[in-house]
Order: structure tokens, then C-alpha cells, then sequence
């Protein structure tokens, strides 16, 4: 890489861009750590993304605004969620196959409906989307080095980080996140308390379709304002990987989600420059298999220690 | 306490035949529904949805030529179908078929545009066989980080497909880049590494036969063989396979570089047969596909088959009838989409059961 | 004093079961009571109907003198009842104080209110003198606070009766001390304990009365303080001998070796110590029953056995051969048969059809298997003789396991296991778990044919009488460690009793901790 001036790909927009393509990813993973800690493995974020950015593109040119598309993929994915919910929890039938199932069943309808309501295929742009608009937040974007980097972002943005603290309080400061989080991990206990383990997961569903609503609408309505086949490019199973190496935690899974932001980011950036992106692409999904290893080898660690004083023990017996 | 006790087996052909009875009814209620849900979908948007399937049965079976290149459709989906099989039997949890396709596609590719001046009947054997080890391998750090560190598969699979396209793409945008070419993709293979067709007209191709070889194999191997009886047994009672003495790790293992294989083969058949190169995102989700062929076959390498050939059928039929009515052909991916909702849905058995003892007492 | 709780003719079936047999019984307030038997002897569902979990066919059930009808947890917790499971009812990741307000916590509009949460955690700590570290991750509590906080759980909830499971069988000896001294002091402050038990010690040392279940049934009550552990013993396992002796121990006892095991440790599946270092020998020709309450180390020492589960330390030697580095394989080759304990979990595979879990030893040899393929005509010829010979009761042998009864499930088992004449050592856990009389007898038959034949037999059971039934010797589990109960002789049943719930063998009424 000899020629290339590292401080060229290092900017500060890069790490601008690090918070924007973060973002939908950022809202799928919230959404997905509401099931996850009820205890619903979900598969379907990537499902959830998608039916979110194709009607929230519905919904603008319904309504011509941004915030009706912002609900009609709320309500939208709320939908979908709760038919998830009906088919596992009702039906009975495994979460997976469920998930993967949505996803398969989500990306030919959006087509289909792309054809059928928007009479396009594969990819509809047009003036008729609105939009939001980005947000430039008084004083701050005017000192130098924080304005470039934190003002101007869509608003969409600045709600998917304040989402992570309001979902931070939700799970860990009221009675419902309580009761959400004990039937994911000891349903028993809950149901032993009088918790109602399938009202909480219903609930837990519906505030993954609110979140993952908000992911889709900001992939067509803010950056890019379109709809295309495929436009989620996996950023549900991105979700899923920050979900996993943040143990369902807000603020941990956030950090996945920067740092498989400013992958994206850096990715788009070495395109620019001829260089192998798609390996900084790899890195969300292997950074997680290497948190998977690092996490094994820790408890490994513990418990052959523990072992250890237990053979000791043993063995001053004899 | 101790479980309930069964009723014993006094007519034991009336229970057969309740058993037989409930899977088909249980099956007839899926596919209706399913057919349904789509119907209702064409009908909203206005369209007749008689004629539109009607249309796709036209143009999946129409004709001789028509079948043929539903046949092809069907070739990668019985392999995939197959590959999701063999691992579900073991209770290997493989998600990661399309990265194993993509892996086993590159490979076949690797060797079909690199290696020059073989003979045919040397060229293809060794692209088919960089194929099912490409598959393979991508398996390898998935078994590693299952019985070395007891990481479920659940999640290394599904990350190791995306692990797997992006590295695909990064290969033919980098290494192995086709300056020639408009879509991103690896060179054009020799013509003595592509596979011999069936019949003229058609993309039907010899990697058929090999498909429906290879589902007649894993029937045998599965049910006939005494390593697949182990696999059996370790999928049906893992705990039991192990009191029992049989080998539960090699059984995983197995499995799992077996499906990688098969699925990667697949990839290999549809290169090699089909597009002559290895192109990016050249798989609409066949991986996935394979696994609703598997869970719609009950896991059954035979079941795979028909199975197969309904999703090759509604894949080909698609595209006539888009043409035909305007009824896009993503219809027909919901009508997929909603069997998969329900082939695990269990809620009508009992009650399909009930009904059918009454009506046999 | 006032009557706290008391149950009339309750009575409970499973399928097959009788659990509860007209139980009655009355408990005053203020009162320790503890309720003792064996295994199966119908506590834990007379536990599960007073807290509303199980509902009885029949009689009924007075709290502070008030019929009441108990449908739910929730019923019970409104009653003033509170239950403490053997296995905690606990979120891990919660604090200790957040577990035991799981449910009720107080609130400040939609916020908990953490500070009044930790303020009457800490009250109701303090007035009962349970000290629990409130701000504790229940995950790195100790088993004992976890336990604290289980109880806490049910007084913050308003329990005045107590229901407590087992509650000692996951405590160390000061932990154990540590609960009797709060329990005395709970009483002391009016509340009711009901105390479930196999440890005759601890019952003596803690309980005000003591009722002693058997098959179901209240054989009855009595003061502590005037009985001690010998009778407490002879009530729970019965005097006379129900099935009667099957076994007629040879006269010239072998004394080749089979199986000898040195120092064996092994850890259970929460990495504790399960088996503690012991000793055994197995005799050629020899049935050696292993009596002991569950959970105390006898499922772990066969897994271990079995090579299903490592051994910490020690060796287990086969014909002066090691084996404890085998797999399950090699030491199934070394000529060991198991029946496995749990018939469902690892006995059979239900879904598989009779013939596929007849052959898992034999599979592999020829002429089962050309190396490749399954040989079926010899394999069926196999599988069909053996369900003759075990009079497996079935249409034929491609019948799915799971279509058979409990019975004939046992002798699919036994046929694998016993059926081809070829095990120097048998390992025989619950063989006779839950199955009908004549199954009972067979698979009984089969294991003295074995040893008479100079196998090395070790059988484990719950069911003392088919221990004392069988056995030539016996040696008794108990936390982990074995006591010898020696060779069999008509009196052995009460020693073997009292070593299984505690005791060291000898009867002397100084072992009561109590005096009236």
C-alpha cells in the first residue's frame, strides 16, 4: 500500500460515515436484543429491515413525509413480528425456521408489492419520496472537530444513539424490562412469580418490529432515498452477530455496531481507492467468531482452575 | 414420576395407517394454505389467480423442453435439499449452506479456468471433486469451534456465509479478476471443464444424473450403511448414541463435512454447467432453499427429490407467469416463504390424529 | 396453639402411579415439621399440591383453619404459603435484592424505585435475621445466600408457612447450620416450616415432629425428641421384606477381580465433587448392590464407569486391564454391559424403530456389517430373536421404540445389553424402574443368571427391596462417598437404611440431638 496516503482514508468523515452506517444496523440490533433477552432467537431481523425500508417508501409517498413512511414501517414490521409471534408461540413452530422463513417470505414480497404498488422492479426511485432532511445542531457545528463529526446526520441518527440509552433504561430500570428479562433467562422463576413468560415475549416481538421499523425506514429515506431489491445487504444478520458479541447488552452490542460501522465506512473508503474492501467486510463476521473463541477460552480457563484446586484438594486427601 | 404409559399396540396396521394418514392431511393443509395465502396475494392486486397459476404450471411443465429446464432448476436445490438433510438427521444444525455453495463454486471454478489442456473426462471429475472440498472446508472452523470449544453451529454458520460470499468477491475482484468482463467475475472456464448437456435447447445438464446419484447415495448411506446408522442414531438421541458406545463427535463431523460437500458440489454443478464462470451473488438463495427442501422432506434424501422438483417447478413457472399474466414472479417466493411458516407447525397433527382414530374406531 | 395448615385424605394419581394415598396430616404454627422417606415416597407431590402446582383428585386442604382451593403458585403466595425449590427459582444475572422483589417491585411512576427496593429488601433481611449482600449478582452468590434470598423471596411475599424442598442437599455442613439456626429463628417469630429431608441427623437435630411417608402413604407422625434415628429409619424403609430374597448367594464365593477401582474422584456437571475418592472391588460371580438416595454421586460414579464422563483422579481396572482413558466404546469392549438409569434419556432412541436400538453393540462386527453396509438379513435375524428371547411384546421389530410400553422398552434394553451372553461385568442402574411385575421379575432373573454364570454384577437402585432382593453384598452412596453395609444377611435392611440417610450404622439413641 505504499502509495496510498493512510491520511487520506483516515478522515474525519470517515468516522462520520462510521455513525451513519452504523445506524440501521444499530436499530435492528436494539430490536433484536428485545427478543433475544426474552429469550426468542430471532432470525428475521434482516426480513424485518427490508419489509421497514420498502414501506417506509410506501408510506412517504402515501403521506409525503418522512415521518408517515417512518410509521408505515413501524406498523408494518409490528405486523410481521406479531405473525412471527402467532406461528412460534401459538403454532409452536421452531423460532428458527420461523425467522429464516420471513426472511425468504419478506424479500419476495417486498418485490412483489415493489411491482404491484410502485409498478417497478427491483429498484424505484422517484421524487415522490420525501425524505428527511439532515440536522444541524445549533453551536456544536460550529467547533471545528466535534461539528463535522456529530452535527449534520439525519435525524434518524441522532435517535438510534439516544434509542441505546432509552433501551438501556427500559430493560434494566422498570418492572417491564425486569419481567422481560427473566422470562428470557429463567422462565421458571418468572412464571413462578406470577410473570406471564408469552404475554413478555409478544410484547419483546412488538418492540423488535417498533425498532427494526425505525433501521428500515432510515436505509430508504435518509441517506439514500430509494427502494432496491436487496438494499438490507445483510445488515439483519450484521444485527445478529453485534447481538451475539454483546450478549444482548445494550451499550456492548453498540460497540459491535461501531465497529462494524466504521468497517462499512472503511470499506466504502478503500473502494474509493481500488482496494480490497470486501475483506474489511469479512471482519463483523469474523470479529464475532473471534469473541465466540475468546469468551470460550475464558471460561475454559476458569473452570480448569477450579479443577485444579479440586484435584489438589484430592490429592492432599490421599 | 414416571411417564405416562403407552396404550399397547393392539392393531397396529390401524396405527400405520393413522400415522400415514395424519402426515398427508397435515402436508395437504400446508400446501393449501400456502397455495392460498399466494392466491389471495395475485387477487389483491388484481389479477386472476386461476390464470396466473395456471401460467407457471404452463410454463414449469408446458412442454418437453419447458420440463428440461425445470429439471435444471431443480439440479443445485436437490443437492442443497440433500446437504440440509444429511446434517438435520445427525441434529447438526448446518445454516450454512450458501457460504459452503459459494466456497464449493469458487473452487470448481479455480480449477475449470486455471488448469488448462486436460481431457474432459479429467477436467470435470476434478472441478466436481474442488467442489465438494471447497464445501467441506469451509466446514472445518465451524466443527473446530463446536467439539473443541462447544460453540453451537447455530451462530458460526450463519457467519461463516457471509464470511464465505464476501471472500468469494473479494477473489474475483482481486486475485482473480476477469479484466474482460462487465459483471464482477472469475475468468471464463476451458470448455473441456464444462458439463455435457442433456438435451438440445435446453440447460438441463448431465449434473442432474449426478444430483439424483448423489440423493440415491445418501439414501443408501444414510439408511443402509453403518456409519449412517450411527449418524441416525446420534441425530435421533445423542445421549443414547453415547451410553451406546457410538462415535458422537466423528458422526458430527461427518455431517457436517458431508453437507458442506454435497451443497459445495452443487455450487460446482452450477458453474460448471450452468454459467461457465464464477460470477458474484450468482446463488438467489439456493443454500437457503436447501434447507426448506429438507425440512419439507422430513429430512429424507428420496423426499428431497419431489420436493426439489416442486421448487424448481415454481422457480421455472415464475418467469411464464410474469410474462404471461403480469403476476410478478415474486409471487411465488411468498408462496415458499409460507410453507416454510408452517412445515414445522405441529398444532394440526393431534387434531388430524384424533379425528382419524375416531373415524378408524 | 393454632392449627397453621392441614391436609385431609389427600389423594393424587399419576398414570400408573399412586402418589399421594389419603395423606393427611395437621401442622400447628410456629412448628418445624419435617416430612422424610425415600424416594418416591410421595413428598415432593404433596409438596407441589399445598403450593398449588398440582391439583389433588381428591380431599382437601385448611389453611389457619379456612378450606381453601390452591390452583396456581399464585393462590398459594395469597394464602400465606411460600415454597423454596430444591432447584432456586433465581435470574442469575439479577442482584440478589431484584430476585427476591421479581414480580412486585416497587416502582416510582415507571421507573423502579431502587432505593426503596434495597430499603425493604434490607428491613426484611434484618427483621429475620437473614443476612443476604443485597447488591449481589445472584450468579456469584454462594449456594447458601442464593438460598437465603429463595426464603426472603417468600417472606417478602408475605409467607407465614414455609416450604422447604431438600433445601440441604446442595448446602455444605456450616451452610446446613447456618439455615437450621435461621429456620429456628423464623419459627421462633411465629412462622410454620415444612421441611423435606432424607438426612435423618439433620431431621432429628432441627424438626419439632416428624412424619415419615412410605409408598404414598403417612406411615406416621411422631415428637423428635422422643424417637430417634433407628426408628425413624425402620418406618421410612419398613421392617419386613416385600418382594422377598431371589438371590441364593453361592458358597464358594469367587474371588477373582473384575472391576477394581482405585481412588476415584469425579466431578458432576456444575464442576463439583460428586465422587470422593473411593475404593471398590467387584468380585467375579458377584451381585453388589449399590443402594443410596439420588444425587449422591452413584449416577456420576457409572457415567465415569462408562466413560461417559472423565474421572478426576483414580483408576478403574477391567481383568487388571485400565481403562479409565477408554471410550465408551473400547470399555463396552472390554466386556461391560449398562443399562443406564434414565430408560428415555439414554436408554433407547424413541424415534428409532426396535431393531436399530437392539444393534448399537453389534453393529459394526461382522456379520452385521460387510464394513460398509448394515448385513439386514442378519441383523433382523438377530433382532428378531432377541425380542423372542426377551419377550418384548411387539408386532415386529420395525416398530419405533417409543411405540412401546415402559416394560418393553426395558427388555429392548435388556436384550441389546444382556441378550448375547458376552459381558463380564454388568452394570445394572434402575433396571426395574416403573415396569410391570413380570417384567420385573425377568430382568431380575437375568442378573442372578449373569453372575451365576461368573459375571461381576453391580446394581443400583432407588428401590431398596430389590437391592436386598438380589444383592450379595451391598455398599451404600451417601455425599459422595461409600459406606459398607457388607455382605447380605437377614437383618441388613436396617443398617443399609440408616447409612443411606446418614447415619453410621450403629443404633444408639445419643445420636438424637434433641431432648424433651
Amino acid at each position: 500500500m505504499g502509495g496510498i496516503d493512510l491520511s487520506r482514508i483516515f478522515t474525519l468523515s470517515l468516522f462520520a460515515t462510521t455513525f451513519r452506517m452504523a445506524t440501521p444496523v444499530l436499530f435492528a440490533t436494539l430490536g433484536g436484543i428485545f427478543s433475544s433477552q426474552a429469550g426468542i432467537f430471532n432470525v428475521g431481523l434482516e426480513a424485518l429491515l427490508n419489509i421497514g425500508a420498502f414501506f417506509a417508501v410506501v408510506g412517504s409517498v402515501n403521506t409525503g413525509s418522512p415521518v408517515g413512511g417512518l410509521l408505515y414501517a413501524v406498523v408494518a414490521c409490528v405486523i410481521a413480528c406479531l405473525f412471527f409471534s402467532v406461528v412460534h408461540l401459538e403454532l409452536k413452530a421452531n423460532a428458527i425456521i420461523v425467522g429464516l422463513a420471513m426472511n425468504i417470505f419478506a424479500s419476495g414480497m417486498t418485490n412483489y408489492l415493489l411491482v404491484t404498488m410502485l409498478d417497478s422492479t427491483g429498484f424505484y426511485q422517484s421524487d415522490l419520496i420525501i425524505g428527511f432532511k439532515t440536522v444541524e445542531i445549533p453551536f456544536i457545528k460550529d467547533i471545528p472537530v466535534l461539528g463535522d463529526l456529530l452535527s449534520g446526520h439525519f435525524p434518524l441518527v441522532y435517535i438510534a444513539f439516544f434509542s441505546v440509552w432509552l433501551v438501556y433504561l427500559i430493560l434494566y430500570k422498570t418492572p417491564f424490562g425486569f419481567h422481560l428479562r427473566s422470562v428470557g433467562e429463567n422462565q421458571d422463576a418468572a412464571e413462578s412469580v406470577g410473570i406471564n413468560p408469552k404475554k413478555m415475549r409478544y410484547l419483546s416481538m412488538i418492540l423488535c418490529g417498533v425498532f427494526c421499523g425505525f433501521g428500515g425506514s432510515f436505509l430508504s429515506l435518509s441517506y439514500l432515498t430509494l427502494f432496491s431489491e436487496g438494499m438490507t445487504a445483510g445488515r439483519g444478520w450484521l444485527a445478529l452477530a453485534a447481538i451475539n458479541f454483546g450478549e444482548a447488552k445494550p451499550v456492548r452490542s453498540l460497540i459491535a455496531c461501531l465497529v462494524f460501522g466504521f468497517a462499512d465506512a472503511l470499506a466504502l473508503r478503500l473502494q474509493q481507492f481500488g482496494l480490497p474492501s470486501q475483506v474489511v467486510l469479512m471482519l463483523p463476521y469474523v470479529s464475532t467468531l473471534v469473541v465466540l473463541l475468546g469468551s470460550a477460552i475464558a471460561d475454559e480457563r476458569k473452570r480448569k482452575a477450579l479443577n485444579a484446586k479440586h484435584r489438589s484438594a484430592e490429592t492432599a486427601l490421599t | 414420576m414416571q411417564k405416562t404409559t403407552r396404550k399397547p399396540v393392539n392393531s397396529f396396521f390401524k396405527k400405520i395407517f393413522v400415522e400415514a394418514g395424519t402426515q398427508v392431511a397435515n402436508y395437504a393443509i400446508i400446501f393449501l394454505i400456502s397455495i392460498l395465502i399466494g392466491a389471495l396475494v395475485i387477487f389483491l392486486s388484481g389479477k386472476d389467480p386461476i390464470a396466473a397459476y395456471k401460467a407457471l404450471w404452463i410454463g414449469a411443465f408446458g412442454n418437453g423442453l419447458k420440463f428440461a429446464d425445470t429439471l435444471d432448476r431443480s439440479t443445485v436445490m436437490i443437492l442443497a435439499g440433500v446437504a440440509g438433510a444429511l446434517a438435520f438427521r445427525t441434529n447438526v444444525t448446518n445454516l450454512g449452506l450458501e457460504g459452503q455453495l459459494y466456497m464449493g463454486a469458487f473452487a470448481a471454478a479455480w480449477v475449470g479456468f486455471s488448469i488448462h489442456g486436460l481431457p474432459s473426462y479429467v477436467h470435470i471429475p476434478l472441478c466436481l471433486i474442488a467442489g465438494c472440498l471447497g464445501g467441506a472446508i469451509w466446514t472445518l472452523p465451524v466443527i473446530y469451534l463446536k467439539l473443541r470449544w462447544n460453540i453451537t453451529e447455530l451462530v458460526t454458520t450463519l457467519m461463516m456465509n457471509y464470511i464465505g460470499i464476501r471472500f468469494t468477491e473479494y477473489l474475483i475482484a482481486f486475485p482473480f479478476k476477469d479484466p474482460t468482463a462487465t459483471l464482477a467475475g472469475s475468468p471464463v472456464l476451458d470448455a473441456s471443464a464444462r458439463l455435457p448437456k442433456l438435451m438440445q435447447g435446453s440447460t438441463l445438464n448431465i449434473g442432474f444424473i449426478i444430483a439424483i446419484a448423489v440423493a440415491i447415495f445418501v439414501y443408501w448411506f444414510l439408511f443402509k450403511s453403518k456409519t449412517g446408522y450411527e449418524m441416525r442414531m446420534v441425530g435421533l438421541n445423542k445421549d443414547f448414541a453415547a451410553a451406546s458406545g457410538i462415535p458422537v463427535n466423528r458422526s458430527y463431523i461427518l455431517a457436517m463435512t458431508m453437507s458442506g460437500a454435497i451443497v459445495g458440489l452443487g455450487g460446482a454443478i452450477m458453474i460448471t454447467g450452468f454459467f461457465g464462470r464464477f460470477l458474484g451473488s450468482f446463488s438467489s438463495g439456493y443454500g437457503w432453499d436447501g434447507m426448506m427442501i429438507a425440512l419439507l422432506a422430513q429430512n429424507h434424501p428420496l423426499g428431497v427429490l419431489p420436493a426439489s422438483l416442486f421448487y424448481g417447478a415454481l422457480a421455472n413457472g415464475a418467469l411464464a407467469m410474469q410474462s404471461a399474466t403480469g403476476v410478478p414472479q415474486t409471487a411465488v417466493v411468498m408462496v415458499k416463504g409460507s410453507i416454510m411458516f408452517f412445515v414445522t407447525v405441529t398444532v394440526f397433527v393431534p387434531y388430524i390424529r384424533r379425528r382419524l382414530e375416531k373415524w378408524v374406531a | 396453639m393454632a392449627e397453621a395448615i392441614s391436609v385431609n385424605n389427600i389423594t393424587k394419581t399419576f398414570p400408573g402411579v399412586l402418589a399421594n394415598d389419603r395423606v393427611s396430616m395437621e401442622i400447628e404454627k410456629g412448628e418445624i415439621r419435617a416430612i422424610v422417606g425415600e424416594n418416591g415416597a410421595g413428598k415432593t407431590t404433596l409438596m407441589k399440591i399445598l403450593y398449588g402446582l398440582y391439583r389433588p383428585d381428591s380431599g382437601d386442604i385448611r389453611v389457619k383453619g379456612e378450606i381453601v382451593k390452591l390452583s396456581s403458585a399464585r393462590d398459594a403466595i395469597s394464602k400465606g404459603i411460600g415454597m423454596v425449590h430444591q432447584h432456586f427459582m433465581l435470574v442469575p444475572s439479577f442482584t440478589l435484592a431484584q430476585n427476591i422483589v421479581l414480580g412486585v417491585e416497587p416502582h416510582k411512576r415507571v421507573f423502579i424505585d431502587e432505593k426503596a427496593l434495597i430499603e425493604k429488601v434490607q428491613r426484611i433481611s434484618d427483621q429475620y435475621n437473614l443476612d443476604v449482600n443485597v447488591n449481589k449478582l445472584t450468579l456469584n452468590a454462594s449456594v447458601g445466600e442464593q438460598q437465603r434470598a429463595e426464603i426472603l423471596k417468600a417472606l417478602y411475599r408475605g409467607a407465614d408457612i414455609l416450604i422447604l424442598d431438600e433445601p440441604t442437599a446442595v448446602l455444605t455442613d456450616i451452610e446446613t447450620k447456618e439455615l437450621f439456626s435461621m429456620l429456628r429463628g423464623l419459627a421462633k417469630q411465629g412462622k410454620t416450616i415444612l421441611f423435606i429431608s432424607h438426612k435423618l441427623r439433620e431431621v432429628l437435630e432441627i424438626s419439632d415432629n416428624t412424619t415419615v411417608m412410605r409408598q404414598g402413604k403417612v406411615v406416621g407422625t411422631v415428637r423428635t425428641c422422643e424417637t430417634d434415628d433407628c426408628e425413624l429409619a425402620e418406618m421410612m424403609v419398613g421392617r419386613e421384606t416385600i418382594g422377598g430374597r431371589i438371590r441364593e448367594t453361592p458358597e464358594n464365593r469367587e474371588k477373582d477381580v473384575v472391576l477394581n477401582i482405585e481412588n476415584l474422584s469425579v466431578l458432576n456437571s456444575r464442576d463439583l465433587l460428586a465422587v470422593k475418592n473411593i475404593n471398590l472391588e467387584l468380585h467375579s460371580g458377584e451381585i453388589l448392590g449399590i443402594a443410596g438416595v439420588d444425587g449422591n454421586g452413584q449416577e456420576e460414579f457409572v457415567e465415569a464407569l462408562m466413560g461417559l464422563r472423565p474421572a478426576l483422579t483414580g483408576k478403574i481396572s477391567i481383568d487388571g486391564q485400565e481403562v479409565q482413558e477408554f471410550s465408551t466404546r473400547g470399555i463396552r469392549e472390554s466386556g461391560v454391559a449398562y443399562i443406564p438409569s434414565d430408560r428415555y434419556r439414554s436408554g433407547v432412541a424413541v424415534d428409532a424403530a426396535i431393531w436399530e436400538n437392539l444393534i448399537t453393540s453389534e453393529y459394526y462386527n461382522k456379520p452385521y456389517t460387510n464394513g460398509m453396509s448394515l448385513m439386514m438379513r442378519e441383523i433382523n435375524n438377530l433382532s428378531d430373536s432377541l425380542v423372542k428371547k426377551f419377550q418384548v411384546s411387539t408386532p415386529g421389530i420395525n416398530v419405533k421404540a417409543g411405540n412401546l410400553s415402559g416394560g418393553n422398552i426395558q427388555r429392548v434394553i435388556a436384550g441389546r445389553e444382556l441378550g448375547l451372553d458376552k459381558a463380564k461385568i454388568v452394570i445394572a442402574s434402575q433396571p426395574t424402574r416403573g415396569i410391570d411385575i413380570s417384567g420385573t421379575e425377568a430382568i431380575r432373573q437375568m442378573l442372578v443368571d449373569y453372575a451365576d454364570r461368573g459375571a461381576g454384577v453391580l446394581l443400583l437402585s432407588a428401590d431398596l427391596d430389590e437391592i436386598i432382593a438380589l444383592s450379595d453384598r451391598i455398599i451404600v452412596f451417601y455425599n459422595g462417598k461409600i459406606y459398607n453395609a457388607g455382605f447380605w444377611y437377614e437383618g441388613i435392611r436396617q443398617v443399609v437404611g440408616q447409612l443411606m440417610t446418614g447415619g453410621e450404622g450403629g443404633c444408639n439413641a445419643e445420636d438424637n440431638a434433641q431432648t424433651c
